[in-house]
C-alpha cells in the first residue's frame, strides 16, 4: 500500500508536468492547426538558457526563468514567423508545415550543442525533502504541482476574460470563421506560438532542477505534450491537462504490478488505445 | 648438353627467385583507410565525442610520425547515432563500399553486433573499445575487444559488495544487451552467495524520469543497489536514490564527467568497478598521451578515449606485423591473423596488454570510491 501511494503521488507529479507540457503544445496546436515539433528543442533552448544565466553566469533562478521563458517565447514567435507563416502563405499542404517542423527540430537541436556544449546541465538549488505519512516528495516536486497549477489557473483567466484570449478561443473552434468575424488570425497566431512557447519554459526549468538538462530532453517533452493533447482532445485545453494527468497516472500506477522494463511502451498504449475508443479524445465533445 | 641444362635450371632459379620475391614484396596502398563507427548523435554523444577525439590525436601523432612505415594512415569517422543497430549497418556499408576500408574501430553493443557478420564475411578487422555486452564475444572472430565487459564490471562490483558484506541486493538497470549481460552475470553470483535480489528495475537509454523505478527500489528495502548503468542514467540513478532517502550503499560501473554533473553531492562514497585509466610516470606513454588529449580538447583524457587512442596504435603495430609477412598483406583476415598470432601489444594504460583467445584484453578491473566528486583509487580485483 505504502508504494501504491508512492507511485499515486509521483504519477500526480508526472501528471502536472505532462498537462503543462500539454497546455503549451495545445495551445498552438489548437490554434493554428501546426504540430510544432520543434516544441521539443525549444524546451531544450529554455532549460540550458535558465542554465547559462542562473547556473553559468551566477544569477538569481527567478532572473534565469524569466530568460528562459523570453528565450522561449522569442524561439517559438520566430519559429512561426519564419517558418509556418510562409507555407501558410504559400497555401502548403498540411504535411509540409509538419516535415518543416522536424527539420526545425534537427536545426535547433544542433544549435544547442553548438551554443552550450552538448554535456549534461545542472543547477544545484536547495531542494528539501517532505514526507507525508510514507510518501515522498521534494520542494521541486511540489513547485512542479504549484507551477502547474498558477499557469493553468492564469491561462484559463486570460483566455476566458482578455480580448486576445476569446480570440484565440474563436480561432480554435474555426479559424475560417474567425478570420470572417475580423479576428486579426495572423496576430493571433504569433501570440499562441509566444504564450505556447512561453509555458513550456516553466517544466523545462523544473526538469533542470530535478534531473538535469540534456540536449535531447526536448523530444521526451514534446512527445508527452502530443500524447496529453490527442489523449485530452484536440481543441480542448481543459482535455490537454486530463490527458496528462492521465498518462502521467496510468505511466506511475501501471508499474505498481508490471515491471518497469515497459515503462516507455505505456504512453504510447494509452495513446492507441485513445485513438482506437475514442478518437476525439476525453473532452473534444464535451466542448461541443 | 650440360650447358644447356644448367642454363635452364640457372633460368628457372632466378625465374622462380624472382617471382617468390615478388610475392614477398609487401603491396602496399596509398594510404590506411581505416573506418569508426561511434556515437556522433543521439542521447549518448558524449562517447562519440570523447572517443573520435581520441581517434583523432593517435592518428595525427602517427602520420606525423611519418605515418605506418612511410604509409599514412586515415580513419573515417561514421556515426550510429547512440547505439542504433540498423544505422550501425549502414554506416558499415558506407565504410566498406565507398571508402574501401579494411578496420573498424566500432562502439556500442547493439550495432556492433549488428556488424558483426559483415565483418565475416566481408574480411573487416573490428576493434572495439566501448561495446560491453558479452553478447559481443564470439560475434565474429574478426573482432578484438580492449574494453572490459560490462559482465566483468557487474562480477567485480558484486565481488566487491561481497568484500563488504552486503546483503539483499536491488539492481537499477539498463534496458538493453549490455545491462541485461550484468543482470545475467551479477544475479545469480548474488544468489549463489545465500543473498536476495529483491527488486530488478529497468531504466531506458536517455530516461529523464526514473522516480517509479527509485520508489520500487526503495520499497523492497535492499541493504545495498547495484546501479549497473552507464552514462549518464548513473548520475541520475545515484541522484534519485539519495533524493528518494535511499541510504543504503551504491555500487556501479561507471563513473564520468557527466554522472558526476548530474549527480553532484549525492555522488560522495559511491563505489564503482571501472577500467582504470590513470596517467604515470611510471608509463611514460600513459603520461604522453594524457598530456596531449587535456592540452589539445581541454578535457582530462577518460578510459573511453584511452581505448580508443590505444584502438588506433594496435592497428597500426597490426599493419606493421601483417605487412612484415609482405605479398597483398593489407586485408582484414590478415591483420586479424597478425593479432593471433601475437596477442600482445604496448598499452597506453601501461606497461602492455594480451588478447586471450575469446578476443578481449585481459586487463585490471579497478573499484574507485567517490570522495570529494573524484573517483579514488580501492583496490583491484581479480575476477572469479
Amino acid at each position: 500500500m505504502d508504494l501504491f501511494l508512492q507511485l499515486l503521488a509521483n504519477g500526480l507529479i508526472n501528471g502536472s508536468h505532462y498537462a503543462l507540457l500539454g497546455l503549451g503544445f495545445g495551445l498552438i496546436f489548437s490554434t493554428t492547426r501546426i504540430v510544432h515539433f520543434a516544441y521539443g528543442p525549444i524546451v531544450t533552448f529554455a532549460a540550458y538558457t535558465a542554465w547559462l544565466i542562473s547556473g553559468s553566469m551566477g544569477l538569481p533562478l527567478i532572473v534565469g526563468i524569466a530568460g528562459a521563458v523570453l528565450v522561449a517565447a522569442l524561439l517559438g514567435t520566430g519559429s512561426y514567423l519564419t517558418l509556418y507563416r510562409a507555407l501558410e502563405r504559400n497555401g502548403a499542404p498540411p504535411l509540409i508545415p509538419l516535415i518543416a517542423s522536424l527539420g526545425l527540430t534537427i536545426v535547433l537541436e544542433n544549435l544547442v550543442g553548438v551554443l552550450f556544449g552538448t554535456g549534461v546541465r545542472t543547477l544545484d538549488v536547495d531542494s528539501s525533502v517532505h514526507f507525508l505519512g510514507p510518501v515522498f516528495f521534494t520542494s521541486i516536486h511540489v513547485w512542479q504541482v504549484v507551477s502547474f497549477v498558477v499557469i493553468a489557473v492564469a491561462l484559463g483567466a486570460f483566455l476566458r476574460r482578455t480580448r486576445y484570449g476569446r480570440a484565440i478561443l474563436a480561432m480554435t473552434d474555426d479559424p475560417e470563421m474567425a478570420r470572417v468575424i475580423g479576428i486579426d488570425t495572423l496576430k493571433v497566431s504569433i501570440i499562441v506560438f509566444a504564450l505556447g512557447s512561453a509555458i513550456s519554459a516553466v517544466p523545462a526549468v523544473m526538469v533542470l532542477l530535478k534531473d538535469g538538462a540534456s540536449t535531447h530532453m526536448g523530444f521526451a517533452a514534446v512527445f508527452m505534450g502530443f500524447v496529453a493533447v490527442i489523449v485530452g482532445g484536440v481543441g480542448s485545453l481543459r482535455g490537454a491537462i486530463a490527458g496528462g494527468y492521465l498518462v502521467g497516472l496510468v505511466e506511475s500506477l501501471g508499474l505498481w504490478q508490471i515491471p518497469t522494463e515497459w515503462q516507455g511502451s505505456i504512453s504510447f498504449v494509452v495513446l492507441f488505445l485513445m485513438i482506437m475508443l475514442r478518437p476525439q479524445g476525453l473532452f473534444s465533445m464535451a466542448r461541443k | 648438353m650440360r650447358k644447356l641444362i644448367a642454363a635452364a635450371i640457372a633460368a628457372t632459379a632466378v625465374a622462380f627467385g624472382g617471382s617468390a620475391a615478388a610475392q614477398n614484396a609487401p603491396k602496399d596502398p596509398d594510404k590506411y583507410r581505416a573506418g569508426a563507427i561511434l556515437a556522433m548523435s543521439g542521447k549518448a554523444d558524449w562517447y562519440g565525442k570523447v572517443m573520435s577525439r581520441a581517434i583523432q590525436l593517435a592518428v595525427d601523432e602517427i602520420n606525423e610520425a611519418g605515418g605506418i612505415e612511410g604509409i599514412p594512415l586515415e580513419v573515417i569517422i561514421e556515426d550510429h547515432k547512440s547505439g542504433i543497430a540498423k544505422e550501425g549497418v549502414s554506416a558499415m556499408n558506407r565504410l566498406i563500399n565507398i571508402y574501401d576500408v579494411k578496420a573498424v574501430l566500432t562502439s556500442f553493443s547493439p550495432p556492433t553486433l549488428a556488424i558483426a557478420p559483415i565483418a565475416d564475411e566481408k574480411g573487416i578487422l573490428l576493434l572495439n573499445g566501448g561495446g560491453t555486452s558479452a553478447a559481443l564475444v564470439g560475434a565474429t572472430n574478426m573482432m578484438f575487444h580492449n574494453r572490459s565487459l560490462a559482465s566483468d564490471l557487474g562480477l567485480a562490483a558484486v565481488q566487491r559488495a561481497k568484500k563488504e558484506g552486503l546483503g539483499d541486493m536491488a539492481q537499477l538497470v539498463w534496458k538493453n544487451d549490455a545491462g541485461d549481460s550484468v543482470v545475467a552475470a551479477a544475479a545469480p553470483y548474488w544468489e549463489k552467495e545465500g543473498h536476495k535480489v529483491v527488486a530488478t528495475e529497468f531504466v531506458e537509454l536517455g530516461a529523464s524520469n526514473i522516480d517509479t523505478q527509485v520508489a520500487k527500489i526503495r520499497a523492497s528495502r535492499p541493504d545495498w543497489v547495484g546501479l549497473w548503468l552507464f552514462s549518464p542514467e548513473s548520475g541520475l540513478g545515484i541522484r534519485k536514490l539519495r533524493e528518494f532517502g535511499v541510504d543504503v550503499p551504491l555500487i556501479g560501473i561507471e563513473y564520468t564527467g557527466d554522472v558526476k554533473e548530474i549527480a553532484g553531492k549525492y555522488a560522495e562514497g559511491y563505489e564503482y568497478a571501472s577500467d582504470y585509466f590513470i596517467p604515470s610516470d611510471d608509463y611514460p606513454w600513459s603520461k604522453r598521451f594524457a598530456d596531449a588529449y587535456e592540452a589539445r580538447f581541454g578535457e582530462k583524457a577518460e578510459f573511453y578515449a584511452a581505448n580508443y587512442y590505444e584502438n588506433v596504435y594496435v592497428l597500426a603495430e597490426a599493419i606493421r606485423r601483417a605487412r612484415a609477412k609482405g605479398g597483398d598483406y593489407w586485408d582484414g583476415r590478415k591483420l586479424a591473423e597478425a593479432i593471433r598470432e601475437n596477442p600482445t601489444f604496448d598499452s597506453v594504460y601501461g606497461g602492455s596488454m594480451t588478447y586471450q583467445d575469446n578476443g578481449v584484453a585481459k586487463k585490471r578491473v579497478a573499484i574507485f570510491k567517490v570522495e570529494n566528486g573524484e573517483g579514488k583509487f580501492v583496490e583491484y580485483v581479480t575476477l572469479n
